[in-house]
C-alpha cells in the first residue's frame, strides 16, 4: 500500500526542495532578447523537436515514424460523428491523400513543426518568416491592420499579430481546405480559424501553443502546445528541402556536366 | 507558329496564375501609398552599420528572354506575331562585345536550348521557371515580380514576390557550407564596401539563365555588386566565372527601382497548376 501524505506537506516539500525554483523564474523572463521597442525578440532559427509532424495524437512508433507524445491538450480531437470517419479514410489512404506528399505549402500550424527549422525575423511592425521546407515564406503583419476581407482561399491564410504582453498572439484565418495538421490524416475545412500564441520562457525556447476552430470539423475549438527550440550550433543556417524539386533533378539542370548530386 | 502561341500561352499563363494575389493586394492598398518614397539619402545606418535599403524593389526593364537581347515579355509576343526583330542594348557589360562568352560545345548548346524552348518535345525543353523550380541567382534579379530586402543585424534577406524564392546573405564572414552540397540558391556571403553590397556565392546548381537557353553549370562563382546609387535606385551588377561553360568570366548589369512597401500576399505556384508537359509537342 503506497504512503499518502496530505497534499500540503507535499507542497511544502517541493517548495523545500527547489528553494531556487520561484526565484529563478523573474530573471528568466527579464533575460529574454528584446527589441529596441521593448518586445520580446523572437529572431532567430527554430525547429520543433517532437513528432507532431507525423502524428498530432500520442503514438507509437512505425517503421519511418518515430514514437512519441502528442501535443493535442487533452490528447483528444473533438472530431463531429461524420468527420472522424473522413479522418479513418485519409489515415488509411495517407501515403496518397497527404497534400504533404504532392509538395504543397503545407498550411498553418503544420509548417510550424515539420522537420525542419525555420528562421524568424522581427520588425516592428511585421514578422517574416523563411522556412526550410520548399523556401516557404510567410509574413505576420502586426502594425494593427486586419485581415483583408474574404472569401480568400490561401494555403498559409491570412496571418495578423498583435503582443499581449510578452506574448506574441497571431489570429489566421482565410484558409483552403487542401491542407492536413499531420501525416496521420488530421484535417480541416475552409472555415478553419487558427490562433497561435508564441512566447519565450528564456533566450532559446519558445512557448508555442495554438487554438484550433473550425465548425464545419470540429465540435469544439481544441490547443495544441509545444516547445520551439533555438538553433544554437555554430555558423547553422537553413539549407534547402525543395521538395517537387527533387523529382526534376534528372532533367535538370545539367546532368551531362555532373550536376548536383 | 503554333508552337510559339503555345510559349506566349505558357508564359503569360504562368505570369497570371502566380500573380492574381498579389495583383489583388496592391488593388485593395497601392492607392494610398503608390508614391515613390521619400526615404532619406544618404541612407540611415542601422544598429550594426548597414546602409538602410529595406523595402521592395524590382528591376527595371524586366524579363528572362535573354541577356543580350533583352526584349520584354510583351516585345516578345510582339516579334513573334509581326516577325520584326526588336533589339534592346545587351545586359553584357563585360566582353565589350555584349555576347556571352561561351566555348563552341556551350554555344551550341544553347542555340539547341533556344530551338527546344520554341519546339517542346522533351519535358526538359519547358523552362524552369515554368515549372515553379528556383531560377537561382542572377536570374531571380532580371524577372518582373518583385522582391522586398530585409536587414537584420548580420544580415540581408531577398524575400521574392513570387516563386517562394528567398536568400540569406551571411555578412559575419563566416566560411561558405562544404562543396559538395548544391543549392538551388546558391550559398551567399557578403560585405558592404560604402553603399555597395558584394555577395560572393558558391555551391551552385547549374542553372538556365533565360528562356533561350542559356546556362551555367555547377561550377559556376557568381559575384554580385549592389550598388545603391540614390534612396529609390540600385545597380545590379554580377560576374558569372564558370570556366566549364565559358571561356572567361562574363558581366551583366541591370538597374533596379525602389516599388511602393506594399503587403507582400502569399503566391502559390506548384500548388494545383497545370502540369506544363500538356504543352509538349508530339
Amino acid at each position: 500500500m503506497r504512503l499518502r501524505l496530505p497534499s500540503f506537506l507535499i507542497l511544502v516539500a517541493v517548495v523545500w526542495t527547489h528553494p531556487s525554483a520561484a526565484a529563478a523564474q523573474a530573471p528568466a523572463t527579464s533575460a529574454i532578447p528584446r527589441t529596441s521597442d521593448g518586445k520580446p525578440d523572437l529572431s532567430g532559427i527554430w525547429q520543433a523537436m517532437n513528432t507532431a509532424a507525423w502524428d498530432l495524437q500520442d503514438h507509437a512508433a512505425q517503421k519511418g515514424v518515430p514514437g512519441g507524445p502528442g501535443v493535442v491538450e487533452g490528447n483528444e480531437i473533438p472530431y463531429k460523428p461524420e468527420a472522424l470517419e473522413q479522418k479513418k479514410k485519409n489515415y488509411e489512404q495517407r501515403a496518397t491523400l497527404d497534400p504533404e506528399a504532392k509538395c504543397y505549402l503545407p498550411g498553418v500550424p503544420r509548417i510550424t513543426y515539420m522537420p525542419h527549422p525555420f528562421q524568424i525575423i522581427q520588425k516592428q511592425n511585421d514578422l517574416t518568416i523563411l522556412y526550410e521546407y520548399v523556401h516557404t515564406v510567410r509574413y505576420i503583419f502586426a502594425n494593427g491592420t486586419p485581415h483583408p476581407k474574404g472569401p480568400i482561399e490561401w494555403w498559409l491564410g491570412d496571418s495578423r499579430g498583435r503582443w499581449e504582453g510578452d506574448t506574441l498572439v497571431v489570429d489566421v484565418v482565410h484558409f483552403n481546405d487542401q491542407t492536413w495538421f499531420d501525416r496521420a490524416g488530421n484535417f480541416h475545412s475552409d472555415a478553419l480559424h487558427v490562433v497561435e500564441r508564441y512566447s519565450l520562457v528564456d533566450p532559446d525556447h519558445i512557448n508555442y501553443t495554438v487554438t484550433i476552430e473550425d465548425p464545419k470539423v470540429f465540435t469544439r475549438p481544441w490547443n495544441m502546445n509545444m516547445v520551439l527550440y533555438r538553433h544554437k550550433e555554430k555558423n547553422f543556417q537553413l539549407y534547402e528541402y525543395e521538395c517537387y524539386g527533387f523529382d526534376f533533378e534528372k532533367l535538370y539542370p545539367y546532368p551531362e556536366l555532373g550536376g548536383a548530386r | 507558329m503554333r508552337a510559339t502561341h503555345l510559349i506566349v500561352a505558357i508564359g503569360i499563363g504562368a505570369a497570371l496564375l502566380s500573380a492574381t494575389a498579389t495583383v489583388r493586394g496592391q488593388e485593395e492598398r497601392g492607392a494610398a501609398n503608390r508614391a515613390a518614397s521619400s526615404r532619406p539619402w544618404p541612407p540611415q545606418r542601422l544598429a550594426d552599420g548597414q546602409p538602410d535599403v529595406q523595402g521592395v524593389w524590382a528591376a527595371v526593364n524586366a524579363g528572362s528572354t535573354s541577356l543580350t537581347n533583352p526584349i520584354s515579355g510583351g516585345e516578345d509576343f510582339d516579334r513573334r506575331v509581326t516577325g520584326e526583330n526588336i533589339r534592346r542594348p545587351s545586359r553584357i557589360i563585360d566582353p565589350p562585345d555584349g555576347l556571352l562568352p561561351y566555348q563552341p560545345w556551350a554555344a551550341a548548346k544553347q542555340k539547341q536550348q533556344e530551338s527546344d524552348y520554341e519546339h517542346p518535345t522533351k519535358p526538359e525543353h519547358i523552362d524552369t521557371q515554368h515549372r515553379c523550380l528556383l531560377s537561382g541567382i542572377p536570374r531571380l534579379y532580371t524577372i518582373v515580380p518583385s522582391y522586398r530586402i530585409i536587414q537584420t543585424p548580420g544580415s540581408v534577406i531577398f524575400v521574392w514576390d513570387e516563386y517562394h524564392a528567398y536568400r540569406v546573405v551571411p555578412l559575419d564572414g563566416r566560411p561558405h557550407v562544404a562543396p559538395d552540397v548544391k543549392l538551388w540558391m546558391g550559398d551567399a556571403r557578403g560585405h558592404w564596401e560604402g553603399n555597395t553590397l558584394i555577395v560572393d556565392t558558391t555551391n551552385m546548381r547549374g542553372a538556365r539563365l533565360t528562356y533561350i537557353g542559356d546556362f551555367y553549370s555547377q561550377n559556376a562563382h557568381v559575384v554580385e555588386r549592389m550598388t545603391f546609387v540614390d534612396a529609390d535606385t540600385m545597380t545590379y551588377e554580377a560576374t558569372v566565372d564558370d570556366p566549364t561553360v565559358f571561356t572567361r568570366p562574363w558581366t551583366m548589369r541591370i538597374g533596379q527601382k525602389r516599388r511602393p512597401d506594399e503587403e507582400t500576399w502569399e503566391s502559390a505556384c506548384w500548388e494545383g497548376n497545370p502540369n506544363p508537359d500538356v504543352w509538349l509537342k508530339k
